[in-house]
């Protein structure tokens, strides 16, 4: 119990860095917003207990969000229009603003390690990073065309 | 951080420090140009993560002393264990995109499952260029997969951390912490210059790491039409959760062997002798 409030007061705290960059960024009113926040942090906490309540399935507390809030706004589920316009009071990119700043600071005493490795990993990983994305990109290309999709 | 009083210090300090990044960022907002055959998007996550980095005591730290109090070592710890907290809001933004979509995306399966075998592509590309550049084994870390938490795990349980292999997967990991969310965010616009359709950007886009789809996905889409960029989202979002479900199984049974057998044939052709990374 303890454990879950110390979550969730965290999880406060980046829903009022959201609300308050979604204000500057997009002109949304931060406090219009608070009810979608706030369903939106439940989901938050409670892929948080599922992953703590499944220790042994490796699927990360991001993807169990999710999962949650597909399932919620599926069509067919009565969930869906309620669930979607509560919480499209939070922009989407609005969220990833913060992430980035906090992944940014995080990587601050790693950057000493990286000087220490060799100019030879900066361009192999350029080329893994392609090889990884291109690899897939042209499979789905030719399977969605196969499909009619595209 | 012995006590409670300094634990709140630490959240004061990065609240205060990543809300002057946000504001920030968000002021700045959207940019697109034109660069050869494609265009950039530049988000406001961009410019985040490079002001995140500027703000530690290696870079401005040094420079400004005051800001080296402010974005000391335990708040640059503590941010660490916030980019979690901080990618479920999105997941669950991530989930009001494929719900609706859900029709879609189960039409789109065969290409979404296939198109997982295609993360190996990195093994027939920077293979041999790791080893023309003169690493020896290390090369098998480095270039078996994108290196995230799952593949460092395996490699450093099979051959040990400290191992060559464990060396190159260190590597390429570390390069794709610090640099993989720009990396992806400046190509995630700039790849629709190659001709391949969005959706099977958008399904690429979905490595096994929350950030850098997010980096390749969100600048796709805000390089494309609005009615296709909430389906490369979608399709996106559910290519990485198909990852984080595949990625592990795929690394142990194609990956590692294959990465194996390419480098005992292309090494005595192209290897250097005595390389070192």
């Amino acid at each position: 119990m303890t454990k879950t409030l110390e979550q969730f007061k965290l999880l406060i705290v980046v829903g009022i860095l959201i609300l308050i960059g979604q204000q500057v960024g997009f002109g949304i009113n931060a406090f219009q917003s608070i009810p979608g926040m706030i369903v939106v942090l439940l989901i938050a906490q409670l892929s948080l207990i599922i992953k703590g309540a499944l220790p042994n399935l490796k699927f990360p507390a991001f993807a169990w969000a999710t999962m949650i809030s597909l399932l919620l706004s599926m069509p067919f589920m009565p969930t869906a229009n309620w669930f979607l316009s509560t919480t499209g009071q939070v922009n989407f990119l609005g969220t990833t603003t913060p992430i980035l700043a906090f992944a940014g600071i995080s990587v601050g005493n790693k950057l000493g390690a990286l000087k220490k490795m060799s100019w030879k990993i900066v361009i192999i990983a350029i080329f893994v990073f392609i090889g990884t994305f291109f690899g897939s990109a042209i499979i789905a290309q030719l399977v969605l065309k196969m499909q009619g999709i595209i | 951080m012995a006590n409670e009083k300094s634990m709140t210090k630490v959240l004061i300090n990065a609240f205060i420090t990543v809300l002057f990044i946000v504001i920030i960022s968000e002021l700045i907002g959207i940019n697109k140009f034109a660069v050869g055959l494609g265009t950039v998007t530049l988000l406001p996550m961009l410019y985040a993560v490079i002001f995140g980095m500027l703000v530690t005591p290696g870079i401005l730290g040094k420079v400004i002393a005051p800001l080296k109090k402010i974005v000391n070592d335990d708040v640059i710890e503590f941010a660490g264990s916030m980019v979690m907290m901080a990618l479920l809001p999105l997941g669950v933004k991530y989930g009001t995109l494929v719900g609706p979509n859900i029709v879609k995306i189960i039409q789109a399966g065969p290409a979404l499952l296939l198109q997982e075998l295609g993360n190996i592509g990195t093994i027939f590309i920077a293979m041999p260029i790791a080893l023309a550049l003169g690493m020896k084994r290390e090369a098998v870390g480095a270039t078996v997969s994108i290196c995230r938490e799952p593949t460092l795990g395996v490699i450093g349980e099979r051959y040990g951390i400290n191992s060559p292999e464990g060396t190159g997967v260190l590597g390429t990991y570390m390069m794709g912490t610090v640099f993989g969310t720009i990396f992806f965010g400046l190509l995630g616009s700039l790849s629709l210059g190659t001709g391949i359709h969005p959706y099977a950007l958008a399904m690429a886009s979905g490595m096994g790491s929350g950030s850098m789809m997010t980096a390749a996905s969100s600048s796709l889409a805000a390089a494309v039409s609005p009615e296709m960029a909430d389906t490369v989202l979608a399709y996106a979002a559910t290519s990485n959760m198909l990852t984080g479900v595949t990625g592990l199984y795929v690394v142990i049974f194609i990956s590692i062997p294959l990465v194996n057998k390419l480098y005992s044939i292309l090494e005595p052709k192209i290897g250097k002798k005595g390389g070192n990374i």
